[in-house]
């Protein structure tokens, strides 16, 4: 079929629109804070073959592991098996999974009788049943203890939303009310995704949004190897470090080589540490996320993510080390900060190579506590907040104060929203000034955030890294400052473990500060 | 003879455009001169001057402006002081941690803050969320304040503390102090009286830092042309405002300039009896386009300007940074537009003023759509030669003519406005199909057929003295006030008399401006809009009512609307979060056809290129003198602008000088 070079960005501009469609109707709609305030949710629309082809400007990890959530489950459940009408739900890690808070539902869109693309939503459910209120178990021996481990199922049909299946969620998470909602606004997302790609499917005829569909890949394809082949061939090697999980607890190693031949590049992550004692392991497809991530970095060039940009590279990862831990492994933390350490790994490693693309090391954690309060009826009130560190210093430029960095790019719910919602006083939300490292350019600073409970208890679930090893510098750059987390009881001040579930009382303060950038360039 | 021409400008980046109207005798007449960004007030008196009037001649002004926009946008603004809740003064650089883009390191994360650190000031005082006050703000703390404001010698100050929206005892405790030391207090209970701290404080920054300009520029108005209360501006919730209201809120002039365009756009929904329309204000830098229902615009929360928020009730205007002078690049990922422009200066290669960059009106210029003859507001000439040298590498690079090159251009750049269409229509739950498209601007009337043909609309109106067409809004809006204020209360267990109290009261606040112009109460009509929620979410969706409030009533609507917007609704308890009240006194004043000419006469015929009708020796139509329907493909013009009709369409006059463009049917 001949395919004229403006159909394909029409189409292009088309599936784009499409996906950011979906994220506005999942946030709007939604009912969990997290969703609606914090925007922890990201669209995608994939080829009938699953390959990514448009998302919206969510979050970069989401979107990574999306690139595989439709190809890992066609292989368990073929397309054939699938009608007009089906939505899945499913949040398996095997099935190009992330962990198990991150819910998918995905809709085969049909056109003509025949499967054209699919439409996946993807939300943080900020409670999905297992051990510890928010699903976070820092101590996890598996990922049973974790939380519900749902299988691809229907949850909807051409005859409607299964009642039992809603039942059955309901009745395994403490938020069920905010549950129905959220999954409700997922569905409806999927549907708005449909009816574009329906439209597109009528306006340019199906055989020709279906060849549009390759050439996008093949267009990201040739940019990346463009890309690639403008580095220099050679074998560079970067590492950097959880804070603890390794043997004996100690830091636990994240190691990549890179090759870069020609124009393609191999990412071996084999020399990482073994499977962790904690919830930092994650999966292989959140590793390829991380290098997909760090692959768009180093082109420096400003392309369309999707499934042809992948082509060129290749990810390996070994069996029992932290990104293959296997299957009943725990990961919820793994997500969002071992996939940070991917990245910050490789800038390493290509920090002689390309040191005005990269940025010095960021703060790269989510910072995350989540509280939990029972309420009278047995179920519970879940705030899950995440916090801004400094971001790095670059060539030109200092770092920024408080800002997400990378794969993460989730807000703050305000303090103003929490304290109309939950017995949490937010005392303090202000810059950690000086926390950001020394530099020609100094690294950003963090935030610090100060909570106090009004409630009788709590509970809490802390996910910080970077309290031991701090952000790296880079050409000379000093480090950011380390994070700290601080519980304040009467006139006790305890520092707190920064993977741990605890139980608060009341008049406790929590307070994070987070960690600043690294600087760059000698001061 | 005197005092009898209402007069309405817009004023934008590259044009001022005016049109005056005679009350009694419905002359209308027309004119576009070249802006004056350092001397706006000299350019709207050179316009008055451009329509044979004197200023003596004016009894009503009324403008559109981009002045504060524009000032926010370039981030040419005074220092100003933030005072904060100790404990939060570092909100505005703390922002809400995202950054705005995903994979570019080279540009920095997010916006620099409004004002500077050592500018923010940290109050020891606190309020929760129901506006108890946990820790009382102390006379010795106002006096520290104070003399820490007199140290800076600062003239605006924006004050925004935790919870003032539920409480404002210590916001007006400061402002009664602070009146006596600094010109321009902005308090954030009043610029936007809602919750979410950050939103709050950057929207009072702005007011703040809009402030000084906005006297500035305003005073001089009023000094050069002393008509009272006939000088009055543009609001961004789409109506006029005299100019002693705006000074302490010159925010509400934010979207001044798009919302004018939108008012007219109501002005011909009505007029038309069009249910359903999208407007489509194509200018130079940007295009603007918005859904207006039943006769009414979309209102929105707020808005980004440069990448801070803005909240405030106004006209929901989606603004996409593409339009005529949007630099089209080829390259190995495919073939884009924008969002990089060439701007004004210095434009389009076609203006012949140094644009060596190919941009959408290149394109459009080399498919012959604009007059070579015409000079644009008598200073722009069009160099056809220009714009085929720099199309010609891309059509070198795809392998395909000059011709085929520029129509894929134009195509690309479409599905970048569908794209615009699709964001305002699907935020309502609507099919933009259904509507009709009103295309104005410089650059609409010339996309319109093409973008509809993509997008599957099926009825286009280029209005009257559509270049002129914001300026026409200034002179055919209502006169309306708006104010929105947070309830928070839920359906079950409703206290009715309590509620009912609280929005009788605030219809009578929006009043008051009305009343102050001398019109008269019977003539104003209150229009009530409940913004409403399920108790979990925080998106509020607008549910219109009537008093008095029958509750089993609103709860049906907001249901009926939930399921129009996301595809389902739920029994959970839902919650008025706040009620909007817009007092308005329709608009009387009828347009009649604008007496406009070509300026320099058309050939009969043009060579020009169309989807599938290439170099085709194309009619080129007067439009002033358009009596009947013309069958496509033809070129009409008249002295700003062009409508493109390409061949399968079709366009129909009617006797207001509108133009319906439809396909033939087949």
């Amino acid at each position: 079929m001949k395919l004229d070079p403006f159909a394909v960005e029409v189409i292009r501009h088309g599936l784009s629109a499409a996906a950011e469609e979906m994220s506005l109707v999942m946030t709007r709609s939604a009912r969990s804070p997290l969703l609606r305030e914090a925007g922890d949710l990201s669209s995608a629309i994939t080829d009938a073959q699953g390959e990514l082809v448009g998302q919206g400007r969510d979050i970069p990890v989401h979107l990574g592991a999306m690139a595989y959530t439709i190809r890992e489950l066609l292989k368990v459940v073929p397309a054939a098996t699938l009608s007009e009408g089906d939505v899945l739900i499913y949040n398996l890690g095997a099935l190009g999974g992330n962990h198990l808070n991150d819910v998918k539902v995905v809709r085969p869109v049909f056109f003509e009788g025949d499967i054209v693309a699919f439409a996946v939503s993807l939300a943080h459910w900020p409670d999905i049943g297992g051990t510890w209120p928010g699903s976070y178990l820092a101590k996890a021996i598996d990922t049973f203890q974790e939380a519900l481990r749902i299988p691809p199922i229907k949850v909807a049909t051409a005859a409607g939303v299964s009642d039992a299946i809603v039942q059955f969620l309901k009745v395994n998470v403490r938020d069920p009310e905010s549950c129905e909602g959220d999954l409700l606004g997922q569905i409806a997302c999927t549907l708005a995704g449909k009816k574009r790609i329906i439209e597109l499917c009528k306006q340019h005829s199906k055989a020709m949004f279906v060849a549009a569909l390759s050439r996008l890949h093949d267009l990201s394809e040739a940019e990346m190897r463009e890309a690639i082949l403008g580095l220099p061939d050679g074998v560079y090697e970067g590492e950097d470090f959880l804070d603890d999980g390794g043997p004996g607890d100690e830091p636990a190693r994240i190691h990549v080589k890179i090759t870069i031949k020609g124009d393609e590049a191999t990412f071996d992550l084999s020399e990482s540490c073994d499977r962790v004692s904690n919830f930092c392991n994650t999966t292989s497809f959140i590793a390829k996320s991380a290098v997909a991530y760090s692959a768009r970095i180093m082109s420096g060039r400003d392309m369309q993510q999707n499934g042809g940009a992948l082509r060129p590279l290749t990810i390996i990862t070994r069996p029992g080390s932290i990104f293959e831990p296997g299957l009943t492994a725990p990961v919820a933390a793994g997500n969002h900060e071992t996939s940070l350490r991917i990245v910050d790994a490789i800038f390493l490693a290509m920090q002689d190579v390309i040191p005005e693309r990269l940025s010095s090391g960021g703060a790269t954690t989510s910072g995350m506590l989540s509280f939990a309060e029972p309420r009278q009826d047995g179920s519970w009130k879940m705030l899950y907040e995440v916090h801004a560190g400094g971001e790095g210093a670059r060539h030109n430029r200092a770092g920024c104060a408080a800002t997400r960095v990378h794969l993460t790019n989730t807000s703050n719910t305000p303090a103003e929203a929490i304290e109309a919602n939950y017995n949490i006083r937010v005392e303090q939300q202000a810059i950690r000034w000086g926390s950001g490292g020394a530099g020609a350019y100094p690294g950003g600073d963090g935030v610090v955030r100060s909570y106090r409970i009004l409630a009788s208890s709590m509970h809490l679930t802390s996910c910080v890294e970077r309290k031991l090893i701090p952000p790296f510098g880079l050409k000379g750059g000093a480090p950011g400052e380390t994070a700290r987390l601080t519980l304040t009881r009467g006139s006790e001040v305890i520092d707190v473990e920064g993977k741990s579930n605890l139980v608060l009382q009341r008049d406790d303060v929590i307070t994070i500060e987070m960690c600043g950038g690294g600087g760059y360039g000698r001061a | 003879m005197t005092n009898i021409w209402e007069i309405g400008t817009d004023i934008g980046g590259t044009f001022t455009d005016i049109i005056a109207i005679r009350r009694d005798t419905s002359e209308t007449r027309i004119a576009k001169v070249p802006s004056r960004p350092h001397a706006p007030v000299q350019a709207m008196l050179e316009a008055i001057e451009a329509v044979g009037l004197r200023r003596s001649d004016v009894k009503r002004f009324i403008h559109g402006t981009t002045r504060i926009t524009n000032a926010i946008v370039e981030e040419r603004l005074p220092k100003i002081a933030l005072i904060a809740t100790k404990g939060f003064e570092d909100v505005l650089e703390i922002a809400r941690y995202r950054r705005r883009d995903l994979y570019r390191l080279d540009i920095a994360p997010k916006a620099k803050s409004l004002v500077p650190r050592e500018m923010c000031f940290a109050l020891d005082e606190r309020l929760d969320h129901e506006g108890q006050v946990l820790k009382p703000l102390a006379e010795a703390e106002i006096e520290r304040l104070i003399a820490w404001l007199k140290e800076t010698g600062v003239e605006s100050v924006a004050v925004s503390l935790l919870h003032a929206y539920a409480n404002p005892v210590h916001e007006q405790m400061l402002a009664e102090r602070l009146k006596a030391i600094v010109p321009y207090v902005s308090l954030s209970h009043e610029i936007n009286p809602e919750a979410r701290e950050y939103e709050r404080t950057s929207s009072t920054a702005f007011n703040a830092a809009a402030m000084p300009i906005a006297v500035e520029y305003l005073s001089e108005l009023e000094e050069r042309l002393p008509i009272g209360a006939g000088l009055q501006v543009f609001h961004s919730a789409g109506a006029m405002i005299p100019i002693s209201a705006v000074k302490r809120r010159p925010l509400v002039m934010a979207m001044s300039g798009p919302a004018a365009g939108v008012a007219a756009s109501v002005s011909i929904a009505r007029q038309l009896k069009k249910s359903r329309v999208l407007t489509f204000d194509m200018g130079g830098t940007t295009t603007d386009v918005c859904l207006i229902v039943d006769g009414q615009a979309e209102m929105a929360d707020g808005k980004m300007l440069g990448d801070r928020p803005l909240r405030q009730p106004m006209l929901a205007v989606h603004s996409i940074g593409a339009g005529g002078g949007s630099i089209v690049r080829a390259g190995a990922g495919g073939l884009t537009v924008g969002p990089e422009s060439a701007g004004s200066e210095p434009g389009p290669a076609c203006y012949g003023r140094g644009g060596t960059k190919p941009t959408i009106t290149d394109a459009n210029a080399l498919l012959g759509y604009l007059n070579p003859e015409t000079k644009l507001g008598d200073r722009i000439g069009i160099d056809v030669d220009a714009a085929a040298r720099v199309i010609e590498p891309i059509a070198q690079g795809l392998g395909l003519s000059l011709t085929e090159t520029a129509l894929g251009i134009i195509r690309v750049a479409n599905a970048t406005m569908a794209r615009a269409l699709r964001r305002v229509t699907v935020e309502r739950g609507i099919d933009g199909r259904d509507c009709t498209l009103l295309a104005f601007g410089g650059g609409g009337p010339m996309h319109a057929a093409g973008l509809a043909e993509l997008y599957g609309i099926t009825e286009i109106v280029v209005p009257a003295a559509s270049s002129a067409f914001s300026a026409l809004g200034c002179l055919t809006a209502d006169f309306s006030f708006l104010q929105q204020q947070t309830l928070r209360v839920a359906l079950d267990g409703i206290d009715l008399t309590r509620v009912t109290q609280r929005i009788e009261a605030l219809g009578e606040q929006t009043v008051v401006p009305l009343l102050a112009n001398a019109i008269p109460r019977d003539s104003i009509q209150i229009e009530l809009v409940a913004l409403m929620r399920y108790a979990a979410q925080a998106d509020a969706i607008p549910v219109p009512f009537t008093m008095p409030l029958d509750v089993d009533r609103l709860r049906q609507d907001f249901l009926v609307k939930h399921r129009e917007l996301f595809g389902y609704a739920t029994n959970e308890s839902c919650v008025i979060e706040s009620v909007r009240a817009q007092a308005r006194q329709p608009s009387t004043t009828e347009v009649s056809r604008p007496t406009t000419v070509l300026r320099a006469k058309a050939a009969p015929k043009r060579r020009c290129s169309f989807d599938g009708a290439l170099d085709v020796m194309t009619d080129v139509i007067d439009r002033s003198a358009m009596t009947s329907v013309v069958i496509g493909p033809a070129i009409i013009e008249d002295a700003w602008s062009t409508v493109v009709l390409p061949a399968q369409w079709q366009a129909t006059p009617d006797s207001n000088g509108n133009l319906y463009l439809a396909k033939v049917a087949s």
